[in-house]
């Protein structure tokens, strides 16, 4: 087969911006990694559950598409603030099991609880801009693609300026590097905690309701694929990173899509797939990661 | 017997050991001692093979051990104890020195025996490292069940029962009272009659001066001086790294 | 009957997964991988008796191999990774088995009808029992002969040296390695041991059940594998045994009733028993909890009377 380059630079523009989807879900993986060194796997079974209350919030009180946008992730917000309290707050500390089981068991929780209240059947969301498309040339750029990639930025932004310029972002980093000595300092390491996992909470939030857009359908089909992509964002990255977060989101994003292009929609994931091998051996600690590690 | 020459380990920019040469004779109880952060757990990691050094070799018996991995450390003879005592908590008193055993030379079982044998096939000698370490009577309770000075006496155990011809004791007597420490003074000088060397790691100088038969002293990962207990006790670079900052806090006062 | 034959056969198949999880648990893994094997064994076991017309036994046997294989090469990799990152690898691996097999296309004429794998069709008609005239009840019984034979292994193994050093990884790999301990090959073993038991389940539950497909080997399957020895707990084989009863015979059967609520509930049991027995179902503390909980009762019947 041949692909001109038009073809393959178009893929890969679409792809970069839909990978800031994967980028803001891969963020909060490890959001919750760096400061808990856990695993929620429920992480993006919350965002996805986010975007459909803010679904419902259209479907039966009828609220314009905005404040669904701003009800989804404040939803998400919540139901991360749940799972902190249900699978991580009463979690001994230096059990990993224990709470990674039971974030399977939120992610099942919501994901059934999801198929039972839609029949399991998608229902299709709002779209964003429908009609912005700015053509550049040969190419194009898709406008609610944009959005999503703008609005993404803008949160990370967010992000680390609480993480670095704020009291609150001081006392996670610091519960996040010694959490005993913190305790005794008087942080109260279940407050940031919880906040870590709002934060998280609500950027997935929007992803969610962002991913859905852009899709144009909610589906509970959505939640594992979307957990995979950001568990392996997070991992390529390198956990805790966040910066490595952000690159690895956009990069699968690009990937998926020329995989997609190139092998089609069976094989396309098999070689995203390859790539986190990849990553796995040659670079362990993630992008951006040192290889130094303390025992 | 351990030979170490221009022994080197970086952490990125931190130089935790830097060019450090000993030698630890055949039979001798060899003390290491310094400030905190001078290197010391460092230097045992580097001979147990934890991490491999950043420069310089490792030699026991000629044998360089520098690019062999830890289990295999161990087969040449090397053995040790933690700093921070790491038992194998959820399993037994003895099960935990069941992992490490291995027969004295000469008297080797089949490796199907070693692996599959029953408990029956050890239990007794087992038995009798377990009474000598004075846990006799706790043979199958979960490690974790001991107390302090029991753990430390059994994670000693644990590093004898491989029969090591060199053991390295990382501040074996932290966190133990003067009568602790008197015990764990005989059971060394034990070890140095049934012919082990010993490399011991310490802050309690008290244990090291009347122990050892010589002692190195490191300071950021530097040797700074090395001698009989005596020597380094009148030396005065020693008490300069030691106290040093304690004088300079009663000069600035 | 029948109905009751079938819960026999997935709690048996079931507990073959989760002892596959419990063998990597030991040493301290937390392997999704055990799905990618689960596949691995059933397609090959069914390619061997469906496309080459082989007997059931030495197909099953060849699937556990091939499974355990890769399991082994899975296994000097997954040395590299640690913790919750090995999670992400084996999710990865079981994801890349699921796919590949999504993509298989292997179609053969045998005595006139046309059999294999059909890519994402999945592979359907591995009719090895029904076609040399297995009832039901036998292939129950092959399952738990072979449930109960790695049960009896593995209780063995916990008996010996071998099981001492399993378990000395899973709590201190560095303690274990400065006690002699070869960690790649302690490892590595573990991992073949857990994909040939996988490799084994696979084989038996395309067989018994006749078709199998990408759907069949999700996530959501190796998540189950890992939950049994985690909600069981690790101190013996018993307690997988005992959680697969209880979440495929009690709550996934016994309260079929409840619809789609159970799977709810599933989730909401998994969470509940992690908050009061992060440790598992069965840990340590159970036989001792189990007497309190006696002598209470005991004290309360004293007080009546
Ligand atoms: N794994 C590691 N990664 C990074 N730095 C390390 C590591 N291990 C030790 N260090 C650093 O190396 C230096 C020497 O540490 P080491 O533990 O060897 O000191 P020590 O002499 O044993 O001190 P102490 O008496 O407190 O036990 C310290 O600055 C320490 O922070
Ligand atoms: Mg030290």
């Amino acid at each position: 087969m041949n692909f001109d380059h038009i073809d393959i630079v178009q893929s890969l523009i679409d792809g970069v911006l839909f990978g800031s989807v994967y980028a803001l879900v891969g963020l909060g993986f490890t959001l919750i990694f760096g400061a808990m060194h856990k695993l929620n796997l429920a992480y993006a079974a919350s965002s996805i559950a986010g975007a459909y209350i803010g679904l419902a919030s259209i479907t039966i009180f009828a609220v314009p598409t905005v404040i669904a946008f701003l009800v989804g992730p404040l939803a998400a917000g919540l139901v991360g603030l749940l799972i902190y309290i249900s699978c991580f707050q009463f979690m001994p500390r230096n059990n990993m099991l224990a709470p990674l089981m039971a974030s399977i068991g939120a992610l099942f929780f919501i994901d059934e609880l999801i198929i039972d209240k839609t029949a399991g059947s998608p229902i299709t969301f709002p779209v964003l801009l429908p009609d912005a498309y700015f053509p550049v040339g040969e190419f194009g750029f898709r406008g609610d693609l944009l959005f999503v990639t703008f609005a993404s930025f803008v949160l990370m932004g967010v992000i680390v300026f609480m993480l670095y310029r704020t009291k609150m972002g001081l006392a996670t980093r610091a519960a996040s590097q010694q959490p005993v000595a913190s305790l005794l300092c008087g942080i109260p390491t279940h407050r940031t905690n919880s906040t870590v996992f709002v934060l998280a909470g609500v950027l997935g939030g929007v992803a969610g309701c962002l991913a859905a857009a852009a899709v144009g359908v909610l589906s509970p089909l959505l939640t594992l694929p979307l957990t995979v992509k950001g568990l392996i964002v997070a991992v390529i990255g390198g956990l805790g990173s966040i910066r490595g977060a952000i690159a690895a989101g956009f990069m699968i994003g690009a990937l998926e899509n020329l995989f997609l292009l190139f092998r089609g929609v069976n094989e396309r994931d098999i070689y995203v797939f390859l790539v986190l091998f990849l990553f796995l051996v040659v670079r362990p600690n993630g992008i951006f990661g040192t290889s130094i590690d303390r025992d | 017997m351990l030979k170490l020459t221009n022994l080197a380990k970086y952490f990125g920019g931190v130089r935790a050991v830097d060019g450090l040469d000993m030698q630890i004779n055949k039979g001798e109880i060899f003390g290491l001692i310094g400030p905190n952060g001078s290197g010391k757990s460092t230097t045992v990691n580097l001979i147990c093979g934890v991490f491999p050094q950043t420069a310089g070799t490792i030699e026991l018996d000629n044998v360089d051990l520098g690019r062999l991995a830890p289990h295999q450390r161990i087969e040449f003879g090397v053995s040790r104890t933690f700093q921070n005592i790491r038992l194998f908590g959820d399993l037994t008193v003895w099960q935990n020195l069941w992992v490490a055993w291995r027969d004295a030379p000469g008297h080797e079982t089949s490796w199907l025996v070693n692996w599959f044998g029953s408990p029956a096939d050890r239990r007794h000698e087992i038995q009798k490292l377990l009474e000598f370490s004075g846990l006799g009577d706790r043979a199958d309770r979960p490690a974790s069940s001991l107390s302090f000075g029991e753990q430390r006496r059994l994670e000693l155990a644990r590093a004898m029962a491989s029969k090591p011809k060199l053991i390295l004791l990382d501040e074996p007597a932290a966190g133990m009272n003067s009568e602790e420490v008197a015990d764990l003074r005989n059971r060394i000088l034990t070890m140095k009659n049934l012919g082990m060397t010993v490399l011991l790691v310490e802050h309690v100088m008290d244990l090291v001066m009347s122990v050892t038969d010589r002692i190195t002293v490191l300071n950021f990962g530097k040797p700074i001086a090395e001698g009989t207990p005596l020597e380094i006790q009148n030396n005065e670079m020693v008490q300069e790294a030691y106290f040093g900052s304690a004088k300079n806090v009663e000069a600035g006062n | 009957m029948e109905y009751y034959l079938g819960i026999t056969q997935t709690i048996g198949v079931h507990t073959l997964l989760g002892l596959s999880a419990y063998v990597l648990l030991l040493t301290g893994q937390l392997s999704l991988a055990q799905v990618g094997f689960f596949a691995i064994g059933s397609y090959v076991s069914g390619i061997l008796t469906v496309i080459f017309g082989w007997h059931i036994l030495p197909a099953l046997l060849v699937g556990a191999l091939v499974a355990g294989f890769f399991a082994f090469l899975v296994g000097f990799p997954a040395l590299r990774v640690k913790g919750l990152m090995l999670v992400v690898a084996t999710i990865a691996f079981s994801e890349i088995v699921r796919l590949v097999f999504f993509n298989v296309n292997w179609r053969v004429e045998v005595n006139g009808l046309e059999v294999g794998p059909d890519s994402t069709q999945g592979f359907r008609e591995i009719r090895y029992f029904a076609a040399n005239g297995w009832e039901q009840a036998h292939v129950v019984l092959l399952i738990w002969l072979i449930v109960i034979l790695v049960m009896v292994l593995l209780w063995w193994l916990d008996k010996v040296r071998a099981g001492a050093v399993l378990r000395a990884v899973g709590e201190d790999e560095l303690a274990a390695q400065s006690s002699g301990v070869n960690l790649t090959m302690v490892k590595v073993a573990a991992m073949t041991g857990g994909g040939v038991i996988a490799g084994i389940a696979g084989g038996l539950f395309a067989h018994s059940t006749t078709y199998v497909d990408h759907h069949t080997f999700s996530i959501l399957l190796a998540t189950f594998a890992v939950s049994y020895p985690i909600l069981g707990g690790l101190k013996n084989v018993l307690g997988t045994l005992m959680a697969v009863i209880f979440i495929q015979g009690f709550i996934i059967e016994g309260l079929r009733f409840m619809g789609d609520y159970r799977n709810i509930l599933f989730g909401l049991l998994i969470i509940v028993a992690m908050n009061f027995r992060p440790q598992g179902l069965v840990d340590g503390n159970f036989t001792s909890d189990l007497r309190k909980l006696l002598r209470m009762n005991q004290k309360r019947g004293g007080i009546d009377a």
